[in-house]
């Protein structure tokens, strides 16, 4: 439909508070960062343009440099393990077991928990003291094997890394969804040659789920990149920085009023993100945005 | 071939395939599989809600233990050291005037945008979309300042105006896709029958779009219900604290009293996982949409 002329006004009426929002929340504070990343500003006063000097201190900065490594970990863990993972859960479910509905439903069913409350949910479950998981150990008879593991430096980031990922529900869903739309008629003739399920499953359907697949790789990827809650409310970052992440990072400086090494974090930040998305898209295959 | 021999030579596969050692292996594997992420997902919870009915010298015993008396008093002590009352009230309000205002503003960006053709508008589509991939937690600087210019600090109405907007993209993302699909046929006829601009958007296409309302809506209150970021950052009193940020500070309000504590993170969850047992279908639709293809 062409935009007849008493149609213009209520066109741009229609977007514009959309169009307001859109401005003040997404584009002009990524301009803003960029900006205030080249100043030092405490809050208070005016901001001092300092050139370079914010981006030289936070790339010199040990602290930094491992919450990069960490996010990157963290990044390539949820798109080539957690994604994986989730496509395998799919694959089984799409061929309809005992119960599939169930399963469907409970593996999503974490989803709809907050981090914040998931996290205070681990950090019981990771207590030295009463916690489930040297519980387990103990009735194991592994008892040798308890620790403090949110506190000890060689467990707390594997720790941090590896609880959410068997929580596949999410991208199981979106990944299954897709699986469930490609026609019988393939595996059919598949099933006439002979083809074994393995085989179909990866001549069959993780082609033609590729565009989810790769749309759930890019969202977990994304996720890793802004972890925040998690890591605040397990460790804070500790012990002795170990666990420390980008958001995290750019956090502590904003409430050290840095906010100019801040605004410096989060342009890396957003930097990082992005090449992480376009290189998703230069290999592996264009996702759904 | 003649479908009976399809079917034959099928059914012969299949009972071959069965009985193989191999593919008893493989079953068990996936049923191991299948049940160890069943138990992951649902046994923390329940172990936790567990916990939290017992006293506290159970719990240091035996964490797998059942309590001997129900500690029901766990949860009143809960409920009244925490204040969880009036922060679930502020998580309803907040939660539910942004959802209102983004589904509002949204829904009739992307009447403009789908049903209209103009200048720009393809690139105001891949704006918005893209809009879903920036990492909201990198923007704490400029909102704080924003926030803090405009005089919404420690406000509700400040978290509700960012929760409003940083659902924009993804509202508008899903809400387009149902839109764009509203046969063109429907909205002429109205053309026809004399109605306007305004009127055709408030009569046939927001009706007719609801389900993908309903669909962004879901997304965007559950965002809003579990966000804590932007909560923690624009917010210092306890009179606007939400339910996530209270969570927060349970560690120090009830110290070593692990079991009550527990208590008050199964009363803080016990909402959603109400609203999933009645409308799991709803729920799981309205958050994965953002991800399918519009």
């Amino acid at each position: 439909m062409n935009v007849k002329r008493d149609e213009k006004i209520g066109v741009i009426l229609f977007l514009l508070p959309v169009l307001i929002l859109f401005i003040a929340f997404f584009v002009y504070p990524v301009i803003y960062l960029v900006i205030m990343s080249f100043n030092k500003w405490s809050g208070f006063d005016a901001p001092v343009f300092t050139g370079l000097t914010n981006y030289i201190k936070i790339f010199t900065d040990k602290v930094f440099i491992r919450s990069i490594t960490n996010n990157i970990i963290w990044a390539l863990v949820a798109g080539f393990v957690q994604v994986p993972l989730a496509v395998l859960t799919a694959i089984l479910l799409s061929y309809k077991p005992r119960g599939w509905k169930i399963f469907r439903t409970v593996y999503f069913f974490p989803q709809v928990i907050s981090g914040v409350a998931l996290a205070t949910l681990w950090s019981a479950v990771y207590n030295a003291q009463y916690g489930m998981l040297n519980g387990i150990l103990r009735i194991l008879g592994l008892g040798h094997l308890e620790k403090n593991w949110l506190g000890s430096l060689d467990t707390a980031f594997p720790a941090l890394l590896i609880y959410w990922v068997f929580y596949v529900g999410y991208f199981m869903v979106i990944i299954l969804a897709d699986i469930q739309s490609i026609p019988e008629d393939y595996y059919e003739a598949a099933d006439i040659d002979g083809a074994s399920r393995i085989r179909q499953s990866i001549s069959i359907t993780v082609p033609l789920a590729k565009t989810s697949i790769v749309t759930c790789m890019l969202l977990a990827m994304i996720n890793g990149m802004r972890q925040f809650e998690q890591v605040y409310m397990l460790t804070n970052g500790g012990p002795s920085n170990r666990t420390s992440v980008m958001v995290l990072y750019l956090y502590k400086e904003m409430q050290n009023y840095a906010y100019g090494t801040s605004s410096a974090a989060a342009v890396v930040l957003i930097c990082v993100g992005t090449i992480v998305i376009l290189t998703l898209r230069n290999t592996i295959g264009r996702p759904n945005y | 071939m003649s479908t009976d021999a399809v079917r034959i030579k099928k059914d012969a596969i299949r009972i071959k395939r069965d009985v193989s050692p191999a593919s008893i292996i493989l079953s068990i594997l996936k049923w191991t599989f299948l049940l160890f992420l069943f138990a992951y997902a649902v046994f923390p919870v329940i172990w936790l809600a567990i916990a939290s009915l017992k006293t506290n010298g159970e719990l240091m015993a035996n964490p797998f233990s059942l309590p001997k008396i129900w500690q029901f008093k766990n949860y009143t002590k809960a409920i009244t050291v925490s204040g969880i009352g009036r922060m679930m009230l502020n998580s309803v309000v907040i939660s539910m005037a942004a959802t209102a205002l983004n589904i509002l503003i949204t829904s009739m960006a992307a009447y403009s945008v789908s049903r209209f053709e103009f200048k720009g508008n393809k690139l105001l589509q891949t704006a918005f979309s893209s809009g879903i991939l920036v990492p909201l937690n990198a923007l704490m600087v400029p909102y704080f300042v924003l926030i803090s210019n405009i005089g919404l600090y420690n406000k509700m109405g400040g978290l509700i105006l960012v929760y409003t907007a940083i659902g924009v993209p993804i509202s508008t993302f899903i809400v387009m896709g149902f839109m764009k699909s509203v046969p063109k046929e429907l909205e002429e006829a109205a053309v026809i029958d004399g109605a306007n601009f305004y009127k055709r958007f408030f009569t046939v296409i927001f009706p007719l779009s609801r389900s993908g309302i309903v669909t962004a809506g879901t997304f965007q209150f559950l965002t809003c219900w579990n966000e804590f970021v932007y909560a923690n950052l624009l917010t210092s009193s306890q009179t606007v604290r939400t339910i996530q940020l209270g969570i927060r500070y349970f560690t120090n309000q009830f110290s070593t009293d692990y079991v009550s504590m527990y208590a008050a993170i199964i009363v803080s969850i016990l909402p959603s996982i109400t609203a999933y047992v009645l409308f799991q279908n709803q729920i799981i639709a309205g958050l994965t949409s953002g991800a399918v293809k519009g």
